[in-house]
């Protein structure tokens, strides 16, 4: 059904391979998505990366055809499919749980679509066998599924999908129930299969390292909302928003009050230290903020990364700008990096990453000046109901 | 039974202490008491099993090879033999068993027909919330007495009663409603007495056969039949299988419907050989009679699982990838 030769070669037409244009969906009371936009170009690996009930597993059902959009439209290759049935879209989904057909052995599952689509036998034979080598499972074709391990069901799930020649592939989480080693792995494998088989990935995860290590662009979603679209580099590095900020990567988020506004250099300060900042804009919260300038007075919160921190042992002399004196409190060594956390004044809880090389290991208890630069200060509005990091309050 | 008693008995772990095993199975009664442990547990089991099952069935069979010797007594067993066997199949043991097979076959495959969309309707349309209470509505005739159930079809499917005044007030039928006490009759009482037995393990199965598979099926571009013909079915045939005996074995031994609903023109096998015991207290000849209604119906599951073998293995051929190699 997906697929038929005529797919394979189906040009390039210039449009926007996959186009999602005001789509809402309502489950009774409560609203998933929330007027949503979004194109997907055609080859990419897009993430939709989001605490679970964010949105992106309803986003990648209504692109599978298991959900009906209350309103908007999907456009693929210029065409609305949301009028059509899930069988008759050609795209296919690689699910959570595999779910694989346990009364099928390897070889059938994967013909499975093939025979849907009314492929004459002998190419299906030939496609099922191209895409167990392409996955390198060409020893199982008469296993049944039982009798795979977790990341080899994975791969025969991957190979069921792709032997469709779908025009967007859609992965619902499909790496969740492996084990961290495995999942490195066939993250490698998929980045792979996605640069040899220039199909489009709609990837969904809630897990940032997978989101980061394989995409082209990575949708962070919250609350049925994107709250930023950007590469892996970008999102962090340059997060539009504090729930961005927060969920990418580590964070420290420090309540501060702005005390002045002075050319190119703002003036924040803490319950615990003065900072300076060449940030003088102040981000929103979330998406559904608004951004603005730092104003004299105003309550906001400072964010720096732990790894913009540096940690020296406490120095004679009180710390002074974009400092701070704070007491380790908890050390773990992680390989490549130190991580210290560290208790400023009452209870300012800092997160500190340092490298291992070229820096001696603090103990716990020790005293230590912390030290940031001004441009790795930024700056967000406070606001309720958007959850940050637990670490760095 | 003694298998059952004996499965429990977890083989001597060697692996674990090789050492100490030698000495273990030295000391005398280790295998036995363990054997007997296991048989304590399994008590409510296998005496069930004995006491309703075994014994009935082996006195069964022991009667069936003695004879009756006077007017007033209904078996006696001092002396066996097998001529009870060519006595029980008279031609009219041998039309009523084929009618009854008939019946049995037929209802069943009714049964299946009527109960598969209403299971998959059950499991798959109706919202969790109001499935127990459909279920219950399938189990509310449980609650009534078999035989009342069935004189209440007497009434329903009378010459006089209110579906043949009915079907002739709508001009369906032109005279009353000729049916009670025909095969039909027997046959509409036995779909209508077994159904819930089919529904049930059909609902399970399918309810066992889980949506997201079915979601697998759709996306690689499964309509709503292929899915049920290729995923739901083949997944809920234990269901079927299970449905199937449940209906067929009570089935072919009924005699309650047939008595009530069948009269002369609808008799089945059930029935003679209850007058044996009952009427003409030849209990031999009834015992003879059981013996092959016994045999004949695990005959006949026994050619069913065959043909459904069989079929599985086809459809498997057929709709299998021949792939030349990695086939193992």
């Amino acid at each position: 059904m997906t697929t038929t030769a005529a797919t394979e070669t189906t040009p390039s037409t210039g449009l926007d391979h996959l186009e999602i244009r005001g789509v809402k969906k309502v489950f009774g009371d409560n609203t998933a998505i929330e007027r949503l936009d979004l194109t997907v170009h055609k080859g990419e690996f897009l993430s939709l990366l989001g605490p679970s009930g964010c949105g992106k597993t309803t986003l990648l059902r209504m692109i599978a055809g298991f959900e009906t959009p209350t309103d908007g439209a999907i456009l693929l290759a210029g065409r609305d499919i949301v009028s059509l049935p899930p069988h008759r879209r050609p795209v296919n989904t690689v699910f959570q749980s595999y779910l694989l057909f346990p009364h099928m052995n390897i070889a059938d599952n994967i013909a499975y679509g093939l025979k849907q689509a009314k492929v004459p036998k002998p190419e299906i034979a030939q496609r099922v066998r191209e895409v167990l080598a392409l996955v390198q499972m060409e020893d199982f074709a008469g296993r049944k599924p039982e009798q795979l391990s977790g990341g080899q069901q994975q791969r025969i799930a991957l190979a069921r999908a792709l032997v469709n020649r779908p025009q967007v592939l859609l992965l619902d989480e499909p790496m969740s129930a492996l084990d961290r080693k495995l999942r490195e792995e066939m993250q490698l494998e998929l980045k792979r299969l996605h640069t040899k088989l220039d199909t489009t990935f709609v990837f969904v995860t809630h897990d940032q390292d997978e989101a980061l290590a394989m995409s082209d662009r990575i949708v962070v979603m919250y609350n049925g909302v994107i709250q930023q679209i950007g590469s892996g580099e970008d999102i962090y590095a340059n997060p539009h928003n504090g729930f961005v900020a927060g969920f990418i990567g580590k964070q420290n988020f420090v309540p501060a009050e702005t005390v002045g506004t002075e050319s190119g250099t703002a003036r924040l300060r803490t319950a615990n230290a003065i900072m300076e900042t060449t940030s003088l804009d102040r981000r929103p919260a979330s998406a559904t903020g608004t951004a603005g300038t730092l104003t004299v007075g105003e309550r906001v919160r400072a964010a720096i990364r732990p790894e913009r921190m540096r940690v020296a042992p406490a120095a004679q002399e009180r710390p002074g700008t974009n400092s701070a004196r704070g007491t380790v409190m908890s050390v773990s060594f992680l390989g490549d990096v130190i991580q210290y956390m560290i208790v400023v004044g009452d209870n300012d809880e800092i997160l500190a990453r340092v490298p291992a090389a070229g820096n001696e290991l603090l103990a716990s208890g020790t005293e230590v000046d912390l030290s940031w630069e001004a441009e790795d200060v930024a700056v967000y509005d406070c606001e309720d109901g958007v959850p940050s990091a637990e670490d760095g309050v | 039974m003694s298998t059952q008693a004996a499965r429990p008995t977890p083989p001597v772990n060697r692996s674990a202490n090789t050492g100490q095993t030698k000495e273990k199975e030295k000391r005398p009664g280790g295998l036995s008491s363990r054997f007997f442990g296991a048989s304590a547990m399994s008590f409510p089991t296998w005496a069930y099993a004995l006491f309703f099952f075994v014994i009935p069935v082996a006195l069964v069979i022991f009667y069936s090879f003695g004879y009756k010797p006077d007017q007033f007594t209904a078996i006696a067993t001092d002396h066996l033999s097998f001529d009870r066997y060519p006595e029980a199949m008279s031609a009219s043991f041998v039309s009523t068993f084929f009618a009854t097979l008939r019946i049995s076959l037929f209802g069943t495959f009714l049964c299946l027909i009527i109960a598969l969309p209403f299971a998959y309707w059950l499991a798959i349309k109706v919202s969790p919330a109001r499935r127990s209470l459909a279920l219950a509505l399938v189990m509310v005739p449980f609650w009534t007495n078999f035989l009342v159930r069935t004189l209440g079809w007497q009434i329903m499917l009378s010459p006089d009663g209110f579906l043949s005044q009915w079907m002739q007030g709508l001009g369906i039928l032109d005279g009353p409603l000729d049916i009670l006490y025909t095969r039909s009759a027997v046959q509409i009482g036995v779909v209508y007495n077994y159904l819930p037995l089919m529904i049930l393990p059909l609902f399970v199965a399918i309810d066992a056969s889980g949506q997201k598979l079915r979601e697998a099926s759709y996306d690689l571009g499964a309509g709503k039949v292929k899915t049920f013909l290729r995923v739901t079915l083949p997944m809920a045939m234990p269901g079927v299988v299970s449905g199937c005996l449940l209906v067929f074995i009570p089935l072919n031994g009924d005699y309650v419907t047939a008595t009530v609903l069948g009269g002369a023109s609808g008799s089945m096998v059930g029935q003679l050989i209850a007058n044996q015991f009952n009427t003409a207290q030849n209990w031999a000849v009834g015992a003879a009679m059981a013996m092959i209604l016994i045999v004949s119906t695990l005959v006949v599951v026994g050619l069913g699982f065959t043909l459904l073998k069989l079929g599985q293995t086809i459809t498997a051929r057929l709709n299998s990838v021949p792939l030349k190699d990695g086939r193992a």
